[in-house]
């Protein structure tokens, strides 16, 4: 039995989680937690500070992961073939539609609760310094996610998928110099068809997952770098300013000089000199502190199984829709852009340049601008009246174009609330 | 709060692992295998022990699946209907029962969905008979299934649906050319009807409209041809079978089916009785027909078609530029010609036919194959409504004489003609003549130019 | 600097300059490898038939070329794009007002193609149309011409 301790030994060379060196070493030594610390403050897992929204839009990554390379094995990215594939998915595939449910419920979702991240991220604050290039790549997965919607969109080659697309790269044409040539790029020609697909898949699997992955990637350690999970400021004892010195700050001693001792091995972390960038603990803090094992992961793990089984639940009841096959011929009326667009879609129905150029790219630049725009310090709510305001207002004017996109317009995009009749759904 | 926390964890585990049984259970049991095993059932019945018995109950469920691909298309329907090839099926109910009379259009060769509609790659039923939204192709009714047999074969006569060849004689006589192309040919005043079969499924539709154009189509321009109900049905047979897709080449050799029907056909057309004769009804410059399949191999007799001067070195038959099947046919109709039936075909024959008879009657079959008679009437009286033209209608063809010479009416077929507007304010008549210089040869309407003017009424009460 | 600092100093100034036309030049490769060379789609330039086969008065739409053919009695043959240039659905031409609709958005334009009401910026494309050496009559639909533009034949 010596040998299976072996074994054992040689996977896991942790010390016992009973001890407080094991729960540490859990974290520090290996691969795939690593990006934790070893010890989070008990305000850092509020849920009713975060909501836990960014670890529930990362594992509805991973769902979109695992189900889309599965989905991958029975599908053919050729117009004709396309559409048998999807109809396959559907019909012979073992759980071919529940895997196809997941992949689409998982998508929207990420989508909503990409948007309800960054609006948490707003409201408590957490942008401000030094966490500002932080929401910048925040933003820039924003986008990302609605990329890989939109390209994955396509992939159907039904009417829905068809017309959508092309509604949607003909918004971005609209683009001033280069609106023309990025349409042509995407779709590898003049309108929609074979190349746009192929493309569009390409994209979809590839390119934009990749990026997602390392912005991702890079979102998640400067997470971590800027001084670990938000925590409600207001709750806070003592301190005015919870902003992290980075470097070695000029007021503190010099951390003491110890002899090094011959039997024992220092980590790098252990040796470097100077104050961890990370924020340090004061005694009465100590308190506040817990070790990530449990604390930290049995959170993670309910979030992780609550996602994923609500995400199963809806998949089993609710079925993605397939309409006709792709037909350039025939245009449906009204021919509506993926829910997420229909707000643009219905801004642009009012003036093409205003709607579809200048007021999505102010907003994105307005976006990435706000760490840098607001200059007031303070995570308190009562001090930011002004710009919680205009956020509130920014979401709220876009749920309400996306409302009326979606429902209260019909046929030739007439206005027709939905008790009436509502042509077409926006799944 | 942290063993809540556990238990939560817990308990949301074992909810998972609830709801991945549940959709592999989901996945597991589709309808189709209730029917299979109800299948089995019936087929265990019929083991004569318990062995055999169990061993087919003990068969796996499976999807069963044609892979078509000279048709384009995958049909999955005999995974429920699994007796329509076993004739011990003949009175099981359905969707187990035998289907008779499939002669060599066996499913496992030509799917379901190529004559029944539907849609093949579903495995429920409401989704594999086509009633579901977004598929625009449900199930045949069975009054309008034999319209699918056009849909391969389409020349000749197909035994059992005379409606096809009908509603192709209507056409071509009737001058839906005149406004519709067909494979190329024809008007453009109306769609083109080339592959209406694929868009337009619904055969209830397309009956209303060939009784009432503008009851179905409001503002159309086409005429109310006062069709029959025989007539709309023939018609929208032929409408159904025009599919326009592309087949394997096995699919598209059997356009013709080599029929005595269409041998007789053949027989007469190519007036095969000007030199032969059978059972001595005929004439006698040629051998004698009567029997000839017993004297003679198929082989032989198809040689003889092809290349008659191989077989009888200074023969003057004639070379007739005939494909297999049609040749097939003519041999098939040798063995059952009679000299009573060949005395039918010689009584309809009328006096001998000078030049100038077979130019106007050339000229009259090109009048009707073009479409000439969709707005000139199949009288030349003319009368069909274009409004705001002068006059209001397409004029009468039956005095045309007295207001052009031959040639200008010759140009006139050339080059087209717009009809003078009533109210040069209001909108273009739909109606005009279309050039036909690129279509008929100058043969051609010279032919229609004779048949026009054999049949100009002298007006009694000319000016 | 001496003489060696210079050397030092310009072949690594040199060796900087390639490796940023390097990866400049790259990047432009990139473009233009995704750029695609030929088009699996109907061609721009097509000829559509004969000048007898379209009817004067109300046009005759093309569905696969998505244009529509324009014939009048004393000016001659017109071609307009039946693309709207809102959001690209295609746009039907009704006879009772001569004018071009699209269903998606209300956009109406009206005969000349010129926007009348709706979101489209602009209006509707018309195309070169020419008769080529056989008597056909060739769509050119890289060459937008103006609204006045005709072919008499």
């Amino acid at each position: 039995m010596n040998l299976i301790r072996e074994i054992w030994q040689s996977i896991v060379r942790r010390d016992p989680l009973s001890t407080d060196k094991g729960k540490s070493e859990l974290v520090f030594l290996n691969v795939w937690l690593h990006i934790h610390p070893a010890k989070v403050k008990k305000e850092n897992l509020k849920f009713r500070h975060t909501f836990y929204l960014g670890f529930i839009t990362f594992f509805l990554f991973l769902i979109l992961l695992t189900t889309g390379i599965a989905l991958m094995v029975y599908y053919r990215p050729y117009p004709p073939q396309a559409y048998q594939d999807m109809k396959d998915l559907q019909y012979v595939v073992f759980m071919g539609p529940f895997l196809r449910n997941m992949h689409r419920w998982a998508a929207h979702g990420m989508v909503i609760c990409v948007f309800l991240h960054m609006c948490r991220v707003f409201y408590t604050g957490s942008y401000k310094k030094p966490r500002q290039f932080n929401w910048v790549i925040g933003v820039l997965l924003l986008l990302l996610t609605l990329g890989l919607s939109f390209t994955g969109y396509l992939l159907p080659w039904d009417q829905l998928a068809y017309w959508a697309i092309t509604v949607g790269t003909n918004i971005g044409s609209y683009a001033p110099l280069v609106g023309g040539q990025v349409r042509e790029l995407l779709l590898g020609g003049h309108s929609v068809g074979e190349g746009a697909l192929l493309r569009f898949y390409v994209l979809h699997v590839a390119v934009l997952p990749s990026l997602m992955i390392l912005l991702t990637i890079v979102h998640f350690w400067r997470v971590r770098k800027d001084g670990g999970l938000s925590r409600p400021v207001w709750k806070l004892k003592g301190k005015k300013e919870e902003l992290v010195t980075i470097g070695a700050p000029a007021q503190t001693a010099a951390l003491q000089a110890a002899a090094a001792s011959k039997d024992k091995t220092y980590g790098l972390m252990e040796v470097v000199s100077g104050k961890p960038i990370f924020e340090t603990v004061t005694p009465e803090e100590e308190e506040d502190t817990v070790f990530s094992y449990p604390y930290a992961f049995v959170r993670e793990a309910v979030v992780l199984m609550a996602t994923v089984t609500t995400i199963m639940t809806i998949s089993l009841f609710l079925n993605a829709p397939l309409e006709e096959l792709a037909n350039p011929a025939k245009t449906p009326n009204p021919a509506k852009a993926p829910w997420y667009f229909l707000g643009l879609q219905e801004l642009v129905s009012h003036s093409a340049f205003l709607g579809g150029v200048v007021a999505p790219a102010l907003m994105v630049l307005l976006l990435l601008a706000i760490p840098y725009l607001d200059r007031n310090p303070s995570r308190n709510l009562a001090d930011r009246k002004l710009i919680l305001w205009l956020f509130t207002i920014f979401v709220v004017a876009n749920l309400a174009l996306i409302v009326v996109g979606t429902f209260f317009r019909g046929p030739g995009w007439a206005l027709v609330p939905p008790w009436v009749h509502v042509v077409g759904g926006t799944e | 709060m942290e063993r809540r926390l556990q238990q939560l964890f817990f308990a949301l585990s074992l909810f998972a692992l609830v709801l991945i049984l549940a959709a592999g259970w989901q996945a597991n049991t589709p309808s189709w295998k209730t029917y299979q095993r109800s299948f089995l059932q019936i087929e265990a019945q019929g083991e004569p022990n318990a062995v055999t018995k169990a061993a087919v109950l003990a068969t796996p469920p499976e999807i069963h699946q044609v892979l078509l691909s000279g048709l384009q298309r995958v049909d999955r329907c005999t995974t429920c209907h699994l007796g329509v090839e076993d004739p011990t099926m003949k009175n099981a109910p359905e969707p187990f029962r035998y289907h008779a009379g499939l002669g060599p259009h066996v499913p496992s060769r030509f799917g379901c969905t190529i004559c029944h509609g539907g849609q093949g790659l579903a495995t429920d039923k409401e989704g594999a008979h086509g009633n579901v939204a977004f598929w625009p192709n449900p199930l045949l009714s069975r009054d309008y299934i034999r319209a699918s047999c056009g849909r391969c074969h389409k020349e000749g006569e197909v035994p059992g649906v005379p409606e096809l060849n009908e509603g192709r004689h209507l056409f071509e006589t009737q001058g839906c050319r005149g406004c519709h192309k067909l494979d190329g040919v024809g008007g453009s005043i109306g769609p083109d009807l080339t592959g209406e079969g694929a868009n337009r499924r619904s055969p209830d539709w397309l009956e209303r409209h060939f009784l009432a154009p503008n009851a179905v189509s409001t503002g159309s321009a086409m005429p109310n041809f006062h069709f029959t109900k025989e007539q709309a049905r023939d018609l929208t047979y032929y409408m159904l079978s025009l599919t326009n897709e592309e087949m394997g080449s096995y699919f598209s050799s059997v356009r013709l089916i080599p029929s005595p029907e269409y041998g007789r056909q053949l027989f007469v057309e190519k007036d095969c009785l000007a030199c032969h004769a059978v059972g001595g009804a005929g004439a006698k410059t040629a051998p004698d027909l009567l029997g000839v399949t017993k004297r003679h191999s198929i082989e032989w007799l198809d040689e003889q078609l092809v290349n008659p001067e191989l077989v009888y070195p200074g023969s003057s038959m004639p070379e007739y530029d005939l494909e297999a099947n049609a040749r097939k046919a003519l041999v098939a109709y040798m063995a059952t010609a009679t000299p009573e039936d060949v005395q039918l075909v010689l009584s309809r024959k009328t006096r001998t036919m000078t030049p100038e008879d077979v130019a106007i009657e050339a000229g009259k079959q090109d009048f009707a194959r073009f479409g000439c008679v969709g707005c000139h009437g199949t009288e030349l009286q003319g009368g069909v409504a274009n409004p705001n033209a002068q006059g209001g209608e397409v004029p009468s063809l039956l005095h045309v004489s007295d207001d052009y010479t031959k040639d200008e009416v010759i140009a006139i077929i050339r080059n087209g003609r717009v009809p003078p507007m009533d109210n040069a304010a209001g909108p273009a008549p739909p109606l005009y003549m279309p050039a036909w210089k690129h279509v008929l040869s100058d043969e051609d309407i010279n032919r229609i130019a004779d048949y026009l003017w054999s049949k100009q009424e002298k007006n009694k009460d000319a000016w | 600097m001496d003489r060696r600092e210079f050397f030092k100093f310009s072949w690594g100034a040199v060796g900087i300059a390639a490796l940023c036309s390097a990866v400049g030049v790259s990047l432009a490769a990139v473009v233009r490898f995704l750029m695609p060379s030929v088009f699996y789609e109907p061609p721009q330039n097509f000829k559509i038939g004969e000048p007898g086969d379209f009817p004067f008065g109300p046009p005759t739409f093309l569905v696969e070329e998505k244009i529509f053919v324009f014939r009048d009695r004393d000016k001659g043959f017109a071609v307009a794009s039946a693309v709207c240039t809102h959001l690209g659905c295609t746009v039907a031409h009704f006879s009772s007002d001569q004018k071009f609709h699209c269903p998606c958005h209300g956009s109406v334009f009206a005969a000349d193609g010129s926007v009348q009401h709706g979101p489209a910026p602009r209006a509707l494309d018309w195309f070169e149309v020419t008769q080529a050496r056989d008597g056909q009559l060739r769509v050119d639909k890289d060459k937008v011409v103006p609204p006045t533009y005709r072919l008499m034949v």
